[in-house]
């Protein structure tokens, strides 16, 4: 806690990007990365479009929990009037900007809806077929197409709203330093936080779970959203450590945000772990064939070593390598631990999905890479333009002086 | 600047903050306050207060006797229900056993100094509470003096333990639980005992205290030590007290049962214990506020707080109410739907809809700042959710396991007077425990306390007049 001396002089160079700054030009390169990774991804797709528009959609679910978690982390900080986090909040704000463009980027998957999900194919509601599933029978009034597109749509829309709701209005007091839009703001955090978390769950019970229709787990939700917000703040610390890189942000945001980003990064590689144990031990334990076989097919043959690597790389390494103070405090190494962990977490969207297209063994290729290329490419632009628009942080937040002089101790 | 303006506890720039200590002069009036009751002549109230607790604590005395030379069968127990009422108290004082423990541990790592107030109150019933759980475990074995069984240690009949059952894991992780919580609150205790000491009268006092503060004498070195040893305590404490009633929940979630067996049990359960626990502490603070003259500590703001608490818990169990209704549904699978719709409309239907009225219905008051500062409201909420959460746990006990997969074993499960008598008796230790607590222990933290007050801040410089500072109110 500071003692009053700390001088509340921003300089404006720190907190703005120059007009002839690197950083102003990340909206044309990774936009054009984007649209040429799409348009590389549409190429590549060749004959196995199934493989195709999963790579895709494990693009997709991999950057927008990018937003989703800077979402869930914004609406908290507003819910709590924490302090401490507004030197860093307009970063996750500019995360949450760009959450509109999936209205967009989703269009391929709900197209082709028949290619993606299995539980599309009409021989399987047909008791003649030898295709027939009683499963997909009982399921079809929930997973049918159009039920299941406008469900979509309603979550897409809603991120959307509440991403730019909160972008914009941040932004907005920039100017006014107005108090009325932090109290605005903390009011409605508690219904978006509501609406983030039944959106968020049935997302990703919808677009991955129904993937294999037949199995169902109640944490799968919790498990979307633990990973969601561990990948919005490791994007943040990258962020941050990058702008800082550049010589931005200099005195304003310190090693003491770095330690408290660190902290609850190591807590949710806790939570993401609670979570992902909770999941697979009890259905491991109970061993039910209709849970089991999901495991199944990620643990036995050449899935195993995916599993192997998340237990590892998800948990056990990033727990160890956070746990020292210093660690979390040095630049480099909080870097590390947060590229490694976005990494893991691709991984983790990875091995949710892609068994699915290859149930044989992973067979990582060029399309994911452009996949997320593209998906990533577009998503960073908006956030480039959104990150040039305005200050790096909330200039006029009535609580940046908290954050500003703040100290663990 | 002043250095109130950094200090969020005691100031808000948006909306101001009432202080977290109401009108202190200074240090020592804390300690006056909190020291004052165990200081009184023993008022006639709590005399009659300790009759009353020992009586049903003979209750409790009376009930377990009985077990224990009659057996289980006195119990409402049959097939298909096995387990009864002493699971559910057993997971319902588990529950209460954890706001203690998230009080002192998370909150102090979230940096949370409104905790200062209530911690001590909240981990004594965190002790009280798990010593109350541990009984029931303990007699539904039957055999009550072979109880040692439990523990894996080698002996001469080759007995051993089993590992693959989590009742086993229950043994290992309340016992754990129960010893960390109370060396936490040991070590938080030293100061104030050493407090306690100084000022004590009598001999007798002066000596008791004094063994228990372990020559504390409040140096800088022991200040250090102190700290630390309280941040890494907290640190241990933390998964620890999501451990716990993960692995209650393993209880139930590991086996195939439908209603039992669903992957969001941990999480649920750690939520609504927090949830239960919170609601015991209204229950018992809002009265003990009143009774020792703690208004100044325990300000309306700490209610508060507490009370949005409850409400996020209990949305958070709302939720998993939900994804169990909906992934019941969802999985396609008739035992698993069959099992939820009769919880909703089968012959326990009375005690589904008490727990959605009081766990997920009752709390949505606190969304209006009006009820969650209205101590009336704060309390009968408090005793909603407690009640709720006793049902909650019989729902999912009992109504699981009533209508077996067989028909023809279905049956309909009743406590017996002695179900009734065992569980009203685990109030009297609870209370008894507790009757003592407020008596001989500082039932606020003085120390800590002392540490969010404006005063504390090295660079504090006193107004002007010489009035006391109200921190925050500029």
């Amino acid at each position: 806690m500071s003692h009053g001396h700390h001088s509340m002089e921003l300089k404006p160079e720190a907190i703005r990007l120059a007009e002839n700054s690197t950083w102003r030009k990340l909206p044309m390169i990774a936009g054009i990365i984007g649209l040429a990774s799409l348009a590389a991804t549409m190429g590549l797709a060749g004959d196995d479009p199934k493989g195709a528009l999963l790579s895709y959609l494990t693009a997709l679910m991999f950057v927008i929990s990018i937003g989703v978690g800077a979402s869930f982390f914004v609406t908290i900080q507003f819910l709590t009037r924490a302090g401490w986090s507004v030197v860093v909040r307009r970063l996750m704000e500019n995360l949450m900007a760009p959450l509109f463009l999936f209205i967009v980027l989703f269009i391929p998957i709900l197209l082709n809806l028949d290619v993606i999900y299995k539980w599309t194919n009409p021989e399987l509601q047909n008791p003649d077929s030898p295709y027939f599933d009683y499963l997909a029978v009982v399921k079809a009034p929930y997973l049918n197409e159009s039920f299941f597109t406008g469900r979509s749509i309603f979550y897409l829309v809603a991120l959307a709203a509440i991403g730019w709701f909160f972008y914009s209005r941040s932004t907005g007091q920039d100017e006014s330093g107005d108090k009325e839009v932090t109290r605005k703001l903390q009011f409605l955090s508690a219904p978006a936080i509501m609406i983030l978390a039944l959106v968020s769950t049935f997302a990703a019970v919808d677009w991955v779970m129904t993937l294999d229709f037949h199995w169902f787990s109640t944490i799968f939700g919790v498990y979307w959203f633990a990973g969601s917000f561990l990948v919005a703040l490791c994007t943040t610390i990258l962020l941050v450590l990058g702008l800082k890189k550049s010589g931005l942000l200099d005195g304003v945001v310190t090693v003491e945000h770095y330690h408290d980003l660190g902290k609850l990064t190591f807590g949710f590689v806790v939570f993401w772990t609670y979570i992902a144990f909770s999941q697979y031990f009890l259905i491991w334990y109970a061993n039910i064939p209709e849970t089991t076989m999901w495991f199944g097919l990620r643990l036995d043959g050449t899935w195993s070593g995916a599993s192997v690597l998340l237990a590892l790389g998800h948990f056990v390494i990033p727990f160890a390598f956070l746990m020292p103070r210093t660690l979390k405090r040095i630049p480099l190494t909080l870097g590390i631990a947060a590229a490694w962990l976005v990494f893991m977490h691709y991984l983790d969207m990875y091995w949710l999905i892609m068994p699915t297209a290859h149930p044989e063994g992973p067979q990582p290729g060029l399309i994911d890479l452009t996949a997320l290329l593209g998906v990533g490419g577009l998503y960073f632009a908006v956030f480039g333009w959104a990150l040039g628009r305005r200050a790096l942080i909330p200039e006029k937040d009535p609580r940046l002086p908290e954050s500003l002089a703040f100290e663990n101790f | 600047m002043s250095a109130q303006v950094m200090d969020n506890a005691a100031y808000d720039p948006v909306d101001g903050r009432s202080p977290l200590v109401l009108g202190a002069k200074d240090f020592h009036e804390i300690t006056e306050i909190v020291a004052a009751p165990m200081e009184w002549k023993l008022p006639k109230a709590w005399f009659i207060a300790l009759g009353f607790s020992l009586s049903l604590l003979g209750l409790l005395a009376v009930s377990v006797g009985y077990l224990v030379w009659e057996g289980t069968g006195i119990w409402g127990l049959n097939s298909p229900v096995n387990w009864g009422w002493a699971i559910v108290n057993f997971v319902f004082w588990v529950g209460i056993g954890h706001a203690g423990t998230l009080i002192s541990a998370i909150l102090f790592l979230f940096r949370q100094k409104w905790r200062t107030s209530i911690n001590r109150f909240a981990e004594a019933m965190t002790i009280f509470a798990v010593a109350c759980a541990l009984i029931f475990p303990t007699i539904h074995v039957g055999r009550v003096w072979v109880i040692w069984w439990a523990l894996p240690f080698p002996n001469q009949m080759d007995m051993w333990v089993n590992f693959r059952s989590p009742l086993l894991w229950d043994v290992f992780a309340v016992s754990v639980y129960g010893t960390v919580s109370a060396l936490f609150w040991y070590t938080g205790l030293i100061p104030d005992l050493a407090t306690m000491r100084d000022r004590a009268k009598n001999r007798i006092a002066q000596v008791m205290y004094g063994i228990f503060a372990i020559g504390w004498r409040g140096s800088n070195r022991h200040w250090q030590h102190y700290e630390k040893a309280y941040l890494i305590l907290a640190g241990i404490s933390t998964p620890l007290v999501l451990s716990v009633h993960t692995i209650v929940s393993f209880d139930f979630a590991v086996s195939q049962l439908p209603g039992w067996h669903t992957t969001i049990f941990p999480p649920y359960f750690v939520a609504g214990a927090i949830f239960s626990g919170f609601a015991m502490v209204l229950t018992l603070m809002i009265p003990a506020r009143k009774l020792f003259g703690l208004e100044r500590l325990v300000t309306v703001r700490h209610f508060e707080n507490m009370a949005k608490i409850i409400l996020l818990t209990g949305m958070l169990v709302g939720y998993a109410y939900a994804m169990e209704f909906f992934i019941a549904w969802y999985s396609g699978v008739i035992y698993e739907q069959y099992a939820f719709v009769n919880r909703a409309v089968g012959p326990y239907a009375w005690a589904y809809w008490i727990m959605i009225a009081c766990n997920v219905i009752s709390p949505q008051l606190f969304w209006f700042k009006k009820l969650r500062t209205n101590l009336w409201v704060l309390w009968i909420v408090s005793i909603f959710v407690n009640i709720g959460m006793w049902f909650e746990r019989f729902v999912i006990t009992v109504t699981s396991l009533h209508r077996d997969f067989m028909p023809s074993s279905w049956g309909y499960y009743s406590p017996t007077f002695w179900d009734v008598a065992t569980f009203i008796g685990s109030f009297g230790l609870f209370f008894t425990l507790f009757t003592l607590f407020v008596r001989f222990l500082p039932i606020v933290a003085i120390a800590e306390v002392k540490t969010v007050m404006p005063e504390a801040d090295p660079h504090y410089h006193p107004p002007e007049d010489g009035t006391a500072a109200e921190g925050g109110k500029h």
